[in-house]
């Protein structure tokens, strides 16, 4: 059969009218409940239920080998929130907020800077977008082994570079003024990677004309930079925002390799505490009390960021 | 959005009933629960003194399972020899090693193992970890495969050893297995051209390690541990206050890390520290700076002789003795670990398993060990043995951290104490890495310590 001959059928056969009736709404139907069973059956086994075993935990001196031996608390557990010294929950808090902080203005404005350096093509540039996202494809457990040397204050690449440019060396991990910003140097280096992409892929989807339009109108290029681009990808950016500071308040693997939450507890964080009590010294109950209080300020954050987001961030988060 | 947030509490209190209707702790423990905490299980006799009958090799093919760290070094050929020869002798038994890369990981494996319902047969565990299992119920005591809290094997064993096998309920729960002091490596090439000496006594140490600390090198670099993990420097510490003669804790656990003897011993350490004699790190930093010849001293295990050997590798000649003494005389802490039985354990199991313990602290195979490992014999019997008296011939340090077993401690076996060191270790921290005082860094570990006890 021709083209021809199917074009010449379709204009001989007679119209059907083209009826649209509304889009079925699959939430309402039990074929929408059953196609989506095995989804919600998957969340609800490992994240659901978890969670609010977690909250039930919390309110145990939990026996995790032996759970009819467990005693219960109440609210004791989140009582001993304040009574603990080593370390205080508040300086935990701290340490997750400090973490989170520098990640979140750090972490977006090198991931921003580097996207707007690398957004033109070009086999040199391509190869440097695969060279900043690499580092992001690597294991955290690995890399951070890896970077435990570079700080190594004796024979580390780190103290050695900063030796070599005269400038004064560091005690990395080793002190506790230190800890803090080699953890979070690490970890620049492991995530700016995947938030330059995000970064980039904004900057693809930019209408060329409003930039265009502002030069015309005698802009510079910072003024276009800062009223033009930057306003354009504002829901990029709230998302890259909301991203991190979640995935920075649940960190946990490089605050383990790096430095064990040391020296003296000066990046022990939230989460790395929840592991500390619950998993090291089989404080369950605690340990779940603390995870209950990190989902809180998650929470919190989560809600607060929606709160002050507006417009078209909604569709992105 | 107040929609949404009265879901998600619906769904927050749907859960938390399901999960309390789906059981896992009780308000008031069961009394059959609470039983079988107290219960030595199986065929024990529920006090932990033991039947007076000792469980019988079985004759048929049983499989035991062996949770352990000795997978690094000359520790896993001296562990595979030790099977190797348990099942020459009986071919019934198969022996399967679960090798984990650290003691770490080994502890979060045996505790998952346990809560997953499939506890290994036997595993390697320190005295506060034997003191959690214990008092959740899920240990065998040694009474339960020997008929008898004291099996007569024990009293071959060094008194540091006897003592380190039962838990403060005064009963036996472990059997001994890689165990070590702690002994002096150094740099005896560096030593003999610095016109030193080797010491013999703290202050000696502390004038040696100011003495040599010069052109690049360190006298010493120790890794304090951490707040979750003890180290040889902690030990150092603890160490050093016991040959101040402080008593740091009582047998009932309770701590004194702020008796001047400790905080003398900080302060001995912070001296160091800021005389440039010392410094910390991380990852056997002591073994790698000696290695680098970049220190003179390393505290640290008798065990760790293969590895101290191999990091040097003939760069220098490597010195070995015996720790100096302090006021109250010559102190050294047992390092390694035991081995416990799990109650889950079938009673043919638990025979293998019996047979087994007592095979590898027998003098034969514990001369065999310490000669390819470098830990410690537990028996003084084994010193007689050719294979020993070869080894201690080339190495004479031997002989005088052996003598040590007798006289060596071990911190109270509370699950909590795992807590304390972690104290004890930040406290360190602070004075040698924040410039804390010692006394102020001891008494927010001891506050902390005693908070640790009242919790359990």
């Amino acid at each position: 059969m021709t083209i021809a001959t199917e074009a010449s059928q379709a204009a001989a056969a007679p119209a059907r009218p083209q009826r649209r009736g509304p889009a079925r709404d699959f939430r309402a139907t039990r074929w929408g409940w059953a196609y989506s069973a095995p989804a919600v059956l998957v969340f609800l086994a490992f994240v659901i239920v978890p969670t609010g075993y977690t909250f039930y935990v919390s309110l145990w001196k939990w026996n995790a080998l032996n759970p009819a031996l467990s005693k219960f608390k109440g609210l004791g557990n989140y009582q001993r929130l304040w009574d603990a010294t080593q370390p205080t929950f508040l300086s935990s808090l701290w340490h997750s907020l400090y973490f989170t902080g520098a990640m979140v203005i750090g972490g977006t404005a090198i991931s921003l800077a580097l996207a707007l350096l690398l957004q033109r093509g070009g086999a040199l540039l391509n190869g440097t977008r695969v060279a900043v996202f690499l580092p992001h494809a690597t294991p955290v457990i690995a890399t951070s082994m890896i970077w435990t040397w570079i700080f190594n204050y004796k024979f580390g690449l780190a103290d050695w570079a900063l030796h070599s440019l005269h400038l004064p060396t560091s005690q990395w991990l080793q002190s506790s003024s230190s800890a803090m910003p080699a953890v979070v140097i690490y970890s620049l280096w492991h995530e700016v990677g995947f938030t330059t992409v995000v970064f980039l892929g904004g900057l693809a989807m930019l209408s060329d004309e409003l930039s265009e339009a502002a030069r015309v109108d005698g802009c510079s290029a910072w003024q276009e930079f800062w009223h033009v681009t930057w306003q354009q990808l504002k829901p990029v950016t709230v998302f890259v925002v909301a991203i991190t500071a979640i995935t920075s308040l649940q960190a946990f693997t490089q605050f383990y390799q790096l430095a064990n939450g040391g020296p003296a507890y000066a990046t022990t964080t939230l989460s790395y505490l929840v592991y500390e009590e619950a998993f090291v010294f089989s404080d369950t109950g605690y340990g779940a009390a603390l995870a209950v209080v990190l989902f809180a300020v998650t929470v919190f954050f989560t809600l607060v960021r929606r709160r002050t987001a507006s417009g078209d961030s909604h569709a992105l988060v | 959005m107040r929609k949404r947030i009265s879901a998600a509490a619906g769904l927050a209190a749907l859960a938390l009933t399901a999960t309390a209707c789906a059981g896992g702790g009780t308000s008031t423990p069961k009394s059959d629960a609470a039983a079988g905490a107290k219960s030595t299980g199986g065929t024990g006799t529920g006090t932990g003194t033991g039947t007076g009958t000792e469980l019988a090799v079985p004759t048929g093919p049983v499989t035991i399972t062996f949770e352990e760290a000795m997978t690094i070094g000359t520790l896993k050929p001296a562990m595979d020899k030790l099977v190797a020869d348990f099942q020459a002798k009986y071919p019934n038994i198969t022996v399967k090693l679960q090798g984990e890369p650290d003691y770490a990981t080994m502890y979060t494996k045996e505790k998952a193992e346990v809560q997953a319902g499939n506890a290994p047969t036997i595993g390697q565990a320190y005295e506060s970890w034997a003191s959690y299992f214990q008092s959740s119920g899920v240990l065998a005591p040694i009474s339960e495969l020997a008929g008898t809290d004291t099996p007569p094997q024990l009293s071959t064993f060094y008194k540091g050893i006897q003592d380190d096998t039962k838990l403060p309920d005064g009963k036996t729960w472990m059997w001994p297995f890689n165990k070590s002091v702690l002994i002096l490596f150094y740099n005896a090439d560096l030593m003999a051209k610095d016109g030193q000496s080797e010491p013999k006594t703290w202050d000696d140490y502390a004038s040696v390690m100011k003495a040599v600390s010069k052109d690049g090198v360190t006298g010493s670099t120790i890794d304090p541990g951490s707040a979750t993990a003890a180290a040889f420097g902690t030990q150092w510490f603890e160490i050093l206050a016991k040959a101040n003669g402080a008593a740091l804790y009582d047998k009932d656990g309770t701590p004194h890390l702020n008796d001047p003897n400790v905080v003398k011993a900080l302060q001995y350490m912070k001296d160091l520290k800021d005389a440039n004699a010392l410094a910390t790190g991380k990852n056997y930093p002591g073994e790698t700076a000696l290695g680098a010849q970049k220190g003179m001293f390393d505290i640290s295990s008798a065990a760790g002789y293969g590895f101290e050997n191999k990091t040097v590798g003939g760069k220098f000649k490597l010195g070995i003795t015996a720790l100096p003494a302090g006021p109250a005389g010559a102190v050294n802490e047992l390092t390694g670990t035991n081995i416990v039985v799990f109650k889950s354990a079938s009673a043919d199991q638990k025979a293998a398993a019996w047979a087994f313990l007592k095979f590898i602290t027998s003098p034969e195979e514990q001369a065999g060990w310490a000669a390819t490992s470098g830990y410690l014999p537990v028996t003084s019997q084994a010193l007689d043995q050719p294979a020993l008296k070869d080894f201690i011939a080339k190495n004479p340090y031997e002989t005088a951290a052996v003598s040590e077993l007798d006289t060596a401690f071990a911190l109270p076996g509370f699950s909590w104490i795992f807590k304390c060191q972690g104290y004890e270790a930040t406290a360190i921290q602070e004075a040698l890495e924040n410039g804390k005082q010692p006394a102020d860094a001891l008494g927010t570990a001891q506050s902390a310590c005693a908070a640790a006890k009242a919790q359990g």
